[in-house]
Formats: structure tokens, sequence, C-alpha cells
């Protein structure tokens, strides 16, 4: 790396951080909506089946079954699901708090970013004091968008969400229900 | 989930004084067509339930799509037990039991992959896949006297297949598997016969606080929750067509089956329906290995869903994971696993036709998963109702005033349910079948049934 470009990329860790913590945000505020606004019409949303694997397996990640694999269309359907009062696994609502961590910029070009991520969920539910937890790491492709989210002080286009996989930590899922983005 | 403050109070009896006077309790109450709300969540009941029901009963362990190759495995359980269900190099399917014959370790740490051998971790007692032991370091001077023919990995004794679907039973007697599923081969056949069906991928796996009987009891018939409990997914436009009414049908529900039953919606058309597969797919099926008369339920068939005892649950639909795509048919197979009083662990396959596209099985996987799963738009709410069943069940109200569920819809004069006597299949087939519990009823009359049997133990 050029010693001239060390700038950009501070801001642009920074920057899609910011993205990061704002999109959780809005999962976390219930704002559903306002999610959905910020993935792109060709985003690509999968949260793969794992199993224990002896550790000479190739992978421990199903590429043919899956929690979730979603579409615009399909992630639309979701949310104004849940965001319903006939949602019955989300009314009374889970409450949620996602941790993000580990930022890592992977690769990235005027257009896109990749990156990946860690994100626990702290879920909890009813009067119950233990939450749940949900841990995983999240490999995403964020997209230049003129719709997108940008802090005030970017200059031009925003971002959007256009890819993520998720992958769990877990082969049981520990919730009764995974009725929330991840 | 917090499971431990859940668990069902116990009060002064003695495990058999309270076993007894649930199931006497629920002898007089199924006369009533009523089940003690306590059953849900008890220890004692719960203890029973493993080794009367899970440890005599045909219990499912999975579909030979699941283990294609010789060597192929999956970790499996019975009740709580844990299993090996492997394809061994003879093409043989085995069920083994999980546990070094040295000292109990686990010889299979996995939960899939494709071995000769396995080798357990502790000492090295190796196994083939067959079960029989063909190692034992040291053994000339440690175990000379070993007799490596008595020490093969336990088996469950009895392992039977049914139309690709494999059943194992740990009781030392069992009836055989086709005699145990009895009536509701009939059903199979239209779903696993005429289609040769295979699992995609792996199984979705979750932990539910509520007790593996509750989904059972839904899934054995409860039509007459869709509407209410389903709301948030028919509002946005993914329920089936017959289930939201928009295509005309009429709702059998299927009872004395064998203990098993079935729900089942025929579309009165000259047009072929197999449950929303395209006519692309249907070319694909076995047309000659039906009978007639199953054929043509075959053809009229909407949404189905049924239930074999004790733990086993299907839904077969013509479903879809957006408004705007087209109905695709989908099958998830569940099983509720038991995992304490009150509390389970779900198990979901989804299965396609296997001669399909690979595009066509890709859309039946989506819509599937995004139907029934742990993130199914109609699974969740289902999932979401029952949680907190369980801390009722396990009350000391519910003990105190004797609380009940209720089984009699359709029993009152003006009932809408009626025997519909010109039914091809076995089993009583009720017209209006979303407005019965007799289906419900079968399966706490066969888990009553099974509880009580003395001549089991
Ligand atoms: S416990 Fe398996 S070899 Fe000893
Ligand atoms: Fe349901």
């Amino acid at each position: 790396m050029q010693e001239d470009q060390i700038p950009n990329r501070v801001t642009l860790q920074h920057e899609c951080e910011q993205f990061l913590y704002h999109a959780a945000a809005l999962l976390d505020d219930r704002r559903l909506n306002e999610w959905h606004e910020l993935v792109t019409d060709d985003i690509s949303y999968r949260v793969p089946i794992r199993t224990t694997r002896e550790r000479a397996s190739d992978t421990e990640f199903s590429d043919t079954s899956y929690h979730m694999k979603e579409d615009w269309d399909t992630l639309k359907v979701r949310t104004e699901r849940m965001a319903s009062d006939f949602a019955w696994s989300e009314d009374p609502p889970s409450r949620t708090r996602r941790q993000v961590s580990n930022v890592r910029i992977t690769d990235s070009s005027d257009d896109e970013i990749e990156l990946t991520n860690n994100l626990v969920i702290v879920q909890s539910r009813k009067s119950e004091t233990e939450p749940d937890l949900l841990s995983m790491k999240r490999h995403e492709t964020l997209r230049r968008d003129e719709d997108g989210y940008a802090p005030e002080w970017i200059n031009g286009p925003g971002l959007k969400l256009a890819e993520r996989e998720v992958l769990l930590d877990h082969t049981v899922i520990p919730t009764s229900s995974l009725s929330i983005i991840l | 989930m917090s499971h431990d403050s859940e668990r069902s109070i116990s009060s002064d009896e003695s495990d058999p004084q309270q076993i007894r006077r649930l199931l006497d309790h629920m002898a007089e109450a199924l006369e009533q067509n009523e089940v003690p709300l306590e059953i849900l969540n008890n220890e004692a009941i719960y203890q029973r339930e493993l080794s009367q029901i899970f440890g005599q009963t045909w219990t499912y362990i999975g579909h030979v799509s699941e283990i294609p190759e010789p060597g192929d495995y999956r970790q499996r359980t019975i009740g709580e037990d844990p299993f090996i269900f492997t394809r061994d190099e003879n093409g043989e399917i085995r069920v083994l039991f999980n546990s070094c014959r040295h000292r109990g370790a686990n010889v299979c740490r996995a939960e899939k992959g494709n071995t000769t051998h396995f080798r357990c971790p502790y000492h090295g007692w190796t196994y083939q896949n067959t079960g029989d032991l063909v190692g034992v370091p040291q053994k000339g001077d440690g175990f000379d006297h070993l007799d490596a023919d008595d020490h093969s990995l336990h088996e469950a004794p009895h392992v039977d297949e049914y139309n690709g679907l494999v059943f194992a039973c740990i009781a030392p007697d069992a009836q055989p598997l086709e005699e145990y599923l009895g009536g509701a081969t009939w059903y199979l056949d239209m779903y696993f016969d005429l289609i040769d069906m295979e699992v995609i991928g792996d199984p979705h796996r979750w932990v539910v606080d509520a007790d593996w009987k509750t989904p059972t009891e839904n899934f054995y018939g409860d039509n007459y929750h869709v509407p209410m409990g389903h709301k948030s997914a028919i509002d946005v436009g993914i329920g089936s067509e017959t289930a939201t009414g928009e295509q005309e049908s009429e709702l059998y529900g299927i009872a004395d089956c064998d203990g098993h039953a079935f729900s089942v919606y025929q579309i009165e058309s000259e047009e072929p329906m197999f449950w929303g597969h395209p006519e692309e797919v249907v070319e694909t099926f076995n047309h000659d290995v039906l009978s007639p008369e199953q054929y043509e339920v075959a053809r009229k068939s909407g949404v189905t869903l049924g239930s074999i005892f004790p733990n086993l649950s299907f839904i077969f639909l013509g479903g879809r994971d957006d408004p705007n795509k087209d109905p695709v048919g989908t099958f998830c197979l569940r099983q509720w696993q038991p995992r304490g009083p009150g509390e389970m662990e779900v198990w979901n396959w989804i299965l396609a036709p296997a001669d399909a596209s690979t595009e066509y099985k890709e859309r039946v996987y989506e819509v599937g998963m995004s139907t029934f799963s742990v993130s199914g738009n109609f699974e969740a709410d289902d999932i979401g109702i029952w949680d907190g069943i369980d801390e009722a069940a396990g009350s000391v109200f519910a003990e105190r005033v004797e609380a009940t569920t209720q089984f009699t819809m359709g029993t009152g004069e003006e009932a809408a349910a009626t025997v519909d006597d010109d039914w091809a299949g076995p089993g009583t087939a009720y017209a209006n079948g979303g407005l019965t519990d007799e289906n419900q009823l079968d399966f706490y009359r066969t888990w009553h049934e099974t509880m009580v049997n003395e001549g089991a133990e």
C-alpha cells in the first residue's frame, strides 16, 4: 500500500463500521423496513447449516441446506411478517442487542467493499433472566449506492448490503425460532 | 433458553404413584375427549416415555438418501440415546449404538462423514462399520482372553426400511415395521413410492421449550389453528392456496389409522394437483405403483400433513416464499425429539423429487426452509405460541384443578365434520376434517395405550 492511501484506508474502515453499526441498530430498534431499504435489489443473504465434522473435512458448512437463503423479495416478506401484529414469534417482540466486532476489510474497489466481522446477538424474551446467545462470523459485500447509508461526513454515495453469508457457531440453534435478521 | 426453572414440580408422590395417578386421570379424561395438561411437563411421565414409548415402538432414524454410499454415516438418536446411522461396506444399513464396548466412549464423534472404521479415541478399540470389533491395541498381551465376536458395537435389534424411510426399534421383540405402520402405508406410498424422494443437505436442528407431544398433537391434524396461528404469514401472501381458501377444496381428517393420522386436502378438478408439483415434475413420478384409488387421491391432493407414532411428522404443500413466485411442491419431514419434560429438539429435513431438475429442487428447498424450519414463516409462529404451555403444565395449579386440554371439537349435534364412508383408503375419513379432533385424540389414545402397556416392560 502506498503511504498516501493510508488515510483513505482508515476512512473506509470507519465508514464500513458505521454502516454495520447503523444496520445493527435498525434491527435492534425493530425498524425492519428501514433496514430492508439498505439491501441491494440483487442481495444474496445466506445462513448455511453447520454440522460437527472431523477436523480433516473440507468444510463444516452445507452448500445445499440453509437456515436462511434469501433474496430481496423474500427478505421483504420476512421483514413485513415480523412486523405484523400477528407474528406470534415476535409479538411480544424479543429484545435483541447486536455486538458487531472484528471488522476486517478483505478487498475493496471504488464500487464494492468485501469484509468480515463477528456478531454476537443477545436475545431476551418474556421474563427470562438468561438470554439466548447467537454467535457468528459474517462475510459481506457492501456496495456504493446513491440511496445507501452515509454518515454526514461522507460526500457522495453511501453503502448498501449486497451480499451476506452468516457462518454460525451453532449446529443446533439455541433459540426457539430464528424470527430475526442476523 | 433457561430450561431448569421450568422443570415440573415434584409433589410428595413417588414416581410410580404419580405415573399411576396421571395415567388413570388420562383414562377418565379421554372418555370425555380431554387430556390432562400435566403430561406435557412431568418428569416421571417423561422418564416413562423414554422407556415405554421410545424404548418400545419403531422410531424414525433417517432417509436412505442421507447415506447413499458405503461408509456414509450420520449420528442419530432414539429418544435421547446415541446411535450411528450408517451404510456398511456391503451396502447394508445399520443402526449402531454409539458407545465403545470397552468403557463406553463415543466411537463416532462427527455428525456425519464417511468411514470404513470407527476407532475409539480412548484406548483405540477399532470397529468396522458393520459394528465388528477388529482391533484391540496390545490384544495379545492384555486381551488374549477377549472374544472379539462378542464385543461388536451393540446395534438396534430391529432396523427396517419402508420406501426409503428407515426406522429402528430397540425393544427385544417388535412387530414387523409394515405391520406397525399399518394403514399408514397406503398414504406413505403416495409420497414415497409414487415419488422417488431425496433429502436435500442436512437437517435443521433447534431446541424449543415445548414438550415433544405438543407439535406431534398439532401435526396429527390441528387444522383449526391455521387462520389464527398463521395469520402473519397468510397476510403477507404466502399461504398455500388450499389453506387460505383461494382454491376450493375438501379437507379429510384420517383417524383410526393404526395409531397414525393424516390430513388430506382434496381439490375437485380435472387438473392434476399432486401437491403443487408442475407437469414436468409429475412426469418423473412412478405412475404405475399405486392402486387407482390411491392415484386418484394423489392426483387431487393439495396440502397434506400427517404423523407416524410416536414423533415423526410431515407436511407436503404447494407453497411459496414470495407471493410473486410460482408455488412448488415442498415436503418437510420433521421429528420432535424428546429432550426433557417440556423440552424438545426439532429435526427438519426437506425432501424433493429425486428426478426433478436441480433448479426445481433448489426451489423446493427454499420454499420448505422459508415455510417450515427454525426460520420458517409458518413454523416460527407455531413455536412462539407453544412456548409457555410447559410452564402451565408443570404448575401446582394444573395439578390442583386437574387441568385438561380439550379435544371435543365436532362432537356436538350440529357438528360439520362427518364420516365419509366412501373414502377409499384405510382409517376413518372425516369430511370437514378441520372441525374434528379425532386425529389428535388418536395420538393421545395411542400414547396412553403404549404408556400403560405392562406387557412391554
Ligand atoms: S473406551 Fe473405547 S477403547 Fe477404551
Ligand atoms: Fe402450525
